[in-house]
């Protein structure tokens, strides 16, 4: 059991990790057809989302999504959804994985095998996805309290900097009143979306109730702001879209002139990158714990890791596979994907697990 | 005697004793007239005999016997029940003559045999260290936790050393748990020489492939008493000169015992220097490889000329360097550490100057690897405890190796995978590493979870 302190961890991992997750290339791209319209829906809806959920989660204290599903719901329904959510957080650390082994190669080390560094990825998210829940929410607070100072320092020097045209970012304002699309409301709400790796560690939480939950929605609209616009002030407004990693290029137009490290990318791609591995390994988590509800039956209690490797390893030849055949443009595609169906996604968990809680009160 | 309460003193003190291995109760005199209680850790054997149990024997007379005793300058009379377990607790013998209580003085103060702490040296505070003699050791930490909470069970263990191990812990602050699990692992242990604390803390930790030590193995036995008041688990052993804590997690090993002593700001700053201490010895090494072979555009452009100027002369890549030289660093340690007084500083200075200047000169390395090679060596001893130093010197080989397979990305990967390491061991049932700093706001909720 651990206290409700890790919920804010686990939001703050996933409104972190944003930026690589191509949610600020979806936005740049809409930026003007109304992308910052979708950042106040998709606060709005995001937050009633993480509040519905957080609720429905409650009810059940102590619980997985495997335990609910497998109690409450018939099996014709719970194996195909356990399936779907575990392919679906696989899905969630590949694109961050296949990402960030793009912006290694092309930001850091174009001369290393991409193979190599996603073996290295593969490997850590694999032997670490096997630790218990709690040691790996324990293991988030440390490496984030490590890392929020740098990240905080990186967005001070960025918003100080003389290259940031207040102009570029004051002219995207003006397109505030336009009518968004589906996708760049569902790239705004993924910041949201760390909450919903409750669905496993909600085992290890004994009470949900959380006083100050109103900070999410506050740090993330202002997360998002920052995302969306601080790559237009250092680019354009239209030179803007030239970048896929729109920060990664952004980071490295910031230069620190007193430090033994000069190029600011440095510094924020070994903090992303360590944030990012956190992030493959509590997916890679949730992934493998869905994984094994679908096999395990109603009344079986106890956790076995027996058969761990027998999921991970065909997960990590399906991804290495899967890289063979990626490119840039075909990897973006993905990960707009991605976060399409991730929203949608989230309503059916929302409407399964509302169901489930009816059930459970009509069974007591 | 106060008439208040309805037990007799020495009945009570008898109840209150029960479970003290080392408490002790003889009935004295003749016809058994005299009872004599006292904590044979604390009292000294030769005054209990000479002044007690012949003269019991010799007098016969009741009444004598209890003037004779009366007559010590140190004899008290206790005015309560308190009192009297302050003073048995001190080293007092408590003699019930006709239900009248006397406290004589048979203190035993150790001095000889203990020796400085030198593995744990610290700058002002207690210098004693524990001895080899498990009775002497008990006597230095009730003399130092003089509660009669403070329990003592004895085991041996051994089947040809027949090694005595005492387990030692506050009854009422202990975590029960802990204990049941200490006193089944050492009830488990089936070897037949037992001779140091590290081998018993070997035996008795469940993880196959261990990397960092979960339990502290100290010489300090104010450190014991520190750990005892905190709720921990301490082990005696008969034979050897250190003592094993448990639980213990990743910060207590970075703990001084000069910590408390210093004025709460350098505390602070001190703590803060192991850790930087801590970091550079792990990462220095590895980010010097990265910085040379993999990506010299990190650096500031100067630096980086440095680097490269300073390795202009030498033949082979940067890792050999690194190799070579954290190589010639570890035989250097262990030959200072093994290698008789007389002849060490010998060994140092040849080591020092050899490589210090011949090797540069020679073009064999860098300069800035022997400077590095030194902070990374320097940083390690700033360690406090020396198994976690060990554990350091041998993690940081590895880190170099992810640094040369995959450069920086192997730097962070190896970096985020030790504090997953870290944070998923168990020291008896506690999380190793995790950050206690913000749990002051939420106590409740941390004794609970």
């Amino acid at each position: 059991m651990v206290s409700g302190k890790y919920i804010y961890y686990l939001f703050l991992m996933n409104a972190l990790i944003n930026i690589i997750n191509f949610v600020p290339r979806i936005l740049v791209l809409m930026r003007f057809h109304g992308a910052l319209m979708a950042i106040l829906i998709g606060t709005v809806v995001g937050t009633a989302i993480l509040f519905a959920f957080t609720r429905l989660m409650s009810r059940f204290q102590g619980k997985g999504l495997p335990e609910i599903f497998n109690r409450y719901l018939p099996r014709v329904f719970s194996v195909p959804l356990l399936l779907l959510y575990s392919i679906f957080w696989f899905g969630a650390a590949i694109v961050t994985m296949l990402s960030f082994v793009d912006i290694t190669l092309r930001f850091i080390s174009p001369d290393i095998s991409p193979y190599a560094v996603m073996i290295g990825f593969l490997l850590l998210s694999s032997i670490c996805a096997r630790l218990s829940s709690e040691s790996i929410l324990y293991a988030l607070e440390t490496i984030l309290l490590l890392i929020t100072p740098l990240i905080v320092y990186i967005l001070v020097k960025s918003l100080t900097s003389e290259g940031f045209s207040w102009d570029a970012v004051l002219q995207t304002i003006t397109y505030l009143w336009t009518k968004p699309n589906y996708s760049a409301v569902a790239g705004a709400t993924f910041i949201f979306s760390g909450y919903m790796n409750l669905v496993v560690f909600n085992r290890n939480f004994r009470n949900l109730k959380t006083r100050l939950l109103w900070v999410i929605p506050v740090t993330a609209f202002v997360i998002l702001l920052v995302t969306f616009l601080v790559p237009i002030g250092y680019h354009g407004t239209v030179g803007v879209e030239d970048h896929v990693y729109s920060w990664f290029s952004t980071a490295d137009s910031i230069r620190m002139e007193l430090f033994i490290i000069e190029r600011v990318l440095f510094l924020f791609y070994t903090t992303y990158l360590s944030l990012s591995l956190f992030s493959m390994t509590i997916h890679w988590h949730v992934g493998l714990e869905l994984f094994k509800g679908v096999f395990r039956s109603r009344h079986e209690k106890k956790e076995s890791k027996k058969g761990d490797w027998w999921i991970l390893i065909p997960v990590c030849i399906v991804t290495l596979l899967l890289m063979s055949f990626m490119n840039q443009v075909r990897l973006a595609q993905m990960g707009q994907w991605f976060l399409n169906i991730r929203f949608a996604n989230e309503f059916v968990l929302l409407i399964a697990l509302y169901i489930a809680n009816k059930r459970s009160a009509r069974r007591t | 005697m106060s008439s208040k309460t309805k037990k007799p003193a020495d009945e009570w003190l008898a109840e209150k004793m029960s479970g003290q291995v080392d408490f002790e109760e003889r009935r004295l005199g003749p016809g058994d007239e005299f009872h004599v209680q006292y904590m044979r850790t604390l009292t000294n054997s030769d005054i209990i005999f000479r002044f007690i149990v012949t003269p019991s024997y010799e007098m016969g007379d009741v009444q004598a016997f209890k003037n004779y005793i009366a007559s010590f300058p140190g004899t008290v009379q206790p005015k309560d029940m308190e009192q009297l377990m302050e003073y048995v607790l001190k080293g007092y013998v408590v003699i019930t003559i006709e239900s009248e209580c006397y406290l004589f003085e048979a203190v035993k103060t150790e001095t000889s045999g203990i020796g400085e702490a030198i593995n744990e040296a610290i700058v002002q505070g207690p210098r004693d260290a524990l001895s080899e003699n498990i009775e002497l050791n008990i006597n230095l930490i009730r003399r130092r936790y003089q509660s009669s909470a403070l329990k003592i069970e004895m085991l041996t263990v051994g089947n040809v050393s027949k090694t005595t191990v005492a387990i030692l812990y506050d009854a009422d602050r202990v975590d029960r748990q802990v204990l049941d699990e200490m006193r089944e692992k050492i009830g488990g242990v089936k070897v037949d020489i037992l001779q140091s604390a590290g081998e018993l803390e070997k035996y008795i930790t469940t993880q196959k492939f261990r990397v960092f030590p979960t339990m502290v193995v100290t010489e300090r036995p104010d450190r014991v008493v520190f750990n005892i008041a905190e709720g921990k688990v301490a082990v005696l052993m008969n034979t050897t000169g250190f003592a094993i804590l448990a639980p213990t997690i990743f910060t207590d090993f970075f703990t001084a015992m000069d910590d408390k002593i210093q004025v709460p700001l350098v505390g602070w700053f001190l703590k803060v220097i192991r850790y930087i201490g801590l970091f550079m010895t792990l990462t220095l090494p590895g980010f010097y490889v990265t910085f040379a072979s993999y990506n010299p555009e990190i650096l500031k452009v100067q630096i980086s000329l440095l680097i490269a100027g300073s390795r202009a002369a030498v033949p082979y890549p940067s890792f050999m360097e690194v190799f070579l030289m954290l190589l010639m660093m570890e035989f250097l340690t262990e030959a200072s550490l093994r290698l008789p007084k007389a002849i060490g500083p010998t060994a140092t200075t040849v080591g020092g100057l050899i490589l210090g200047q011949a090797a540069t000169q020679a073009g064999l390395v860098s300069n800035i690897m022997i400077i590095l090679v030194s902070a990374v060596a320097i940083s390690n001893f700033i360690i406090p405890l020396s198994m976690m130093g060990y554990t350091v010197r041998v993690i940081k080989y590895i880190i170099v190796l992810f640094a040369i397979t995959f450069g920086l990305v192997g730097m962070v990967v190896s970096v985020v995978g030790l504090i997953l390491y870290l944070s998923g061991m168990r020291s008896f049932g506690r999380p190793y590493l995790k950050m206690t700093l913000l749990e002051i706001k939420s106590k409740g909720e941390r004794r609970n979870g």
